[in-house]
């Protein structure tokens, strides 16, 4: 109890920074590969690039910051203490990172041996996360939505995880399995699953704290996270039976849920209190409006098939609601994070004698507002190179190496002023 | 009812009130607005300090004993909240801007998080340790935010 209450078990800050420092970088190896290979990345979902950079922006971006937040707030948000954050964190970096590079290597040169070492290596470090993150989660009762929503999106963790696993060995080992059917299962488990029921579950908590809304309201908060993970669940048996009228019911059914969640977001957001559009604010209006287009059309596909065997319609599904709708999310909670976390512990070295920094001197907003044009320019010319593959792939692939670069820069500033800023409180302190 | 919970949730979201007032003054560059505003959140904010630090905390800890539990997490927080209401009000009688909305934002986060314990943990227990005493330290709370 007491440790929810403290801040005082809140992790070092080495111990989540790690992930959101490296995070940017893999999204910038993505738009690399979109520059070297330019338009053929385009031309279909299952080339071996494409999936390189799918998993580069997923895995080596999504999950790296969600692994290091949780790290982080598992603690504060839900009153679950990890043991040994740092240790934790030291061995699911390296798994993560070196993981990921290895999976999109693997797809990309087409190596079954490095396919296999990475999901190998990807599987052992989401384990020890699972494990380690399980244990102080689960042993902590449901008294909020925000927990139970956790505890569900670890479900979801382990289930996208495992069959991603899976996955690679077949494809490494040539395994007779319905491939594009488990792979559209996989994607369905990672996005709505994992990252949508983490989503949800930290949204009831930081919406109305960065941006002073009224809070979600208690019952559709407690049953959003239930209903993904039943109609996820409703999918899956789909795809053991062969059903694929079920597995349509069952799309239209998560991008239904994940409107109303959308939806009201944005309308709670209409009612922030906060008359400033810092950066934070603007990303999570992208974020919203993206996956609105993004869900619509995953309910257009699943009322009309036939739609969704336009040329692109994948990819261009993919790109809006990854690029433009949980990225944008995530960067614009790390422009909150990284900055109050850099206050937090220099607040806590100064020990009350020193003031800390305020956040806007470690992290100005005018950095996180040009970063984020740089990103809506990403967005927009990944989603137009779908259509003008020939000309607009590798400007594309630039622009997101550009907008990439620049989080990664705006992050080392903060983490480089947080360290000046640290080492004069040291030297005065010791004065 | 009105309970423990239900009475400081309430006086949160009105100093979140005027603490919106003041950062829109501010947005829209009226300094002298914005001055006056915070002004009025800050004693709202002090006023909440000290009804807990005088009346709710010694009256939970009498009760149950834990004085080094989560009453102390919170005092701390209070000061470190103080020291950025007073880095806040510096900051506009400088009139820097930029300093302010800095600070504020921290102290928006801070507060939220320091509220979010509160109202999902601290008060409960009060609600629940003090039936006895409720009406009693309802009344004194009442006051203690009136006063100022």
């Amino acid at each position: 109890m007491q440790a929810l209450l403290s801040f005082e078990n809140a992790p070092p800050f080495a111990a989540p920074l790690r992930f959101f420092i490296t995070a940017p970088l893999f999204a910038l190896l993505a738009g690399l590969l979109l520059l070297i290979d330019g338009p053929d990345l385009f031309a279909s979902r299952w080339l071996p690039a494409t999936l390189a950079a799918t998993h580069l922006m997923t895995v080596g971006f999504m999950l790296q910051v969600m692994l290091g937040a949780l790290i982080q707030i598992l603690p504060v948000v839900a009153g679950a203490n990890l043991a040994q954050p740092l240790r934790v964190a030291a061995v699911v970096h390296p798994c993560l990172s070196g993981g990921v590079l290895l999976l999109a290597a693997g797809f990309y040169f087409g190596q079954p041996l490095l396919l296999e070492s990475g999901a190998g290596l990807l599987g052992l470090g989401v384990l020890v996360f699972l494990i380690v993150g399980g244990r102080a989660l689960f042993a902590v009762p449901s008294t909020s939505p925000t927990i139970r929503g956790l505890k569900l999106a670890f479900f979801g963790l382990l289930t996208v995880a495992g069959l991603g696993v899976v996955l690679a060995l077949a494809m490494a080992r040539g395994w007779a399995l319905p491939l594009p059917e488990l792979t559209d299962l996989h994607a369905g488990l990672g996005l709505a699953g994992w990252a949508g029921v983490l989503l949800a579950a930290v949204a009831y908590v930081v919406v109305p704290m960065f941006q002073l809304t009224p809070g979600y309201p208690a019952r559709p908060g407690w049953l959003f996270p239930l209903l993904i993970i039943g109609l996820l669940l409703l999918w899956s048996l789909a795809v053991l039976l062969a059903m694929p009228l079920l597995v349509r019911v069952a799309q239209a059914g998560l991008a239904l849920a994940g409107l109303a969640f959308a939806g009201l977001t944005l309308r709670l957001q209409g009612r922030r209190r906060r008359a400033r559009a810092d950066a934070t604010y603007r990303y999570w209006q992208l974020g919203l409006v993206a996956s609105i287009f993004a869900l619509c059309m995953l309910l257009t596909a699943a009322l009309a098939p036939k739609l969704a065997e336009l040329p692109g319609w994948p990819l261009f599904f993919g790109i809006l609601l990854i690029a433009g709708g949980f990225l944008p999310f995530i960067i614009g909670m790390l422009y909150k994070i990284v900055p109050f976390l850099a206050w937090l512990h220099l607040q806590n070295q100064g020990q009350g004698k020193l003031p800390a920094p305020n956040m806007s001197r470690i992290l100005p907003d005018l950095a996180m507002q040009r970063q984020m044009k740089a990103w809506l320019l990403a967005v927009v010319l990944l989603l137009a190179a779908v259509v003008f593959p020939d000309w607009l792939a590798r400007p594309a692939g630039l622009a997101l190496m550009l907008a990439s670069g620049g989080l990664a820069f705006n992050l080392l500033a903060a983490l480089r002023r947080y360290r000046q800023h640290g080492a004069v409180i040291r030297e005065k302190l010791a004065a | 009812m009105t309970t423990i919970r239900s009475l400081m949730t309430d006086d949160h979201r009105h100093c979140d009130d005027l603490f919106a007032v003041a950062e829109e003054a501010m947005a829209e560059n009226k300094i002298s607005t914005a001055a006056a505003a915070f002004a009025c959140f800050r004693q709202a904010m002090l006023a909440h300090f000290a009804a807990e630090e005088k009346t709710l905390f010694p009256t939970f800890e009498a009760k149950t004993g834990m004085s080094m539990g989560p009453t102390q997490v919170m005092r701390l927080e209070h000061t470190q909240m103080r020291t950025l209401l007073d880095d806040a009000a510096a900051a506009l009688a400088a009139g820097n801007a930029d300093d302010y909305l800095g600070v504020a934002e921290t102290l928006v986060i801070m507060m939220q998080q320091h509220n979010m314990k509160e109202e999902n943990i601290l008060y409960p227990m009060c609600d629940q340790h003090l039936p006895g005493e409720l009406p009693a330290v309802l009344e004194r709370l009442n006051s203690d935010l009136a006063l100022v």
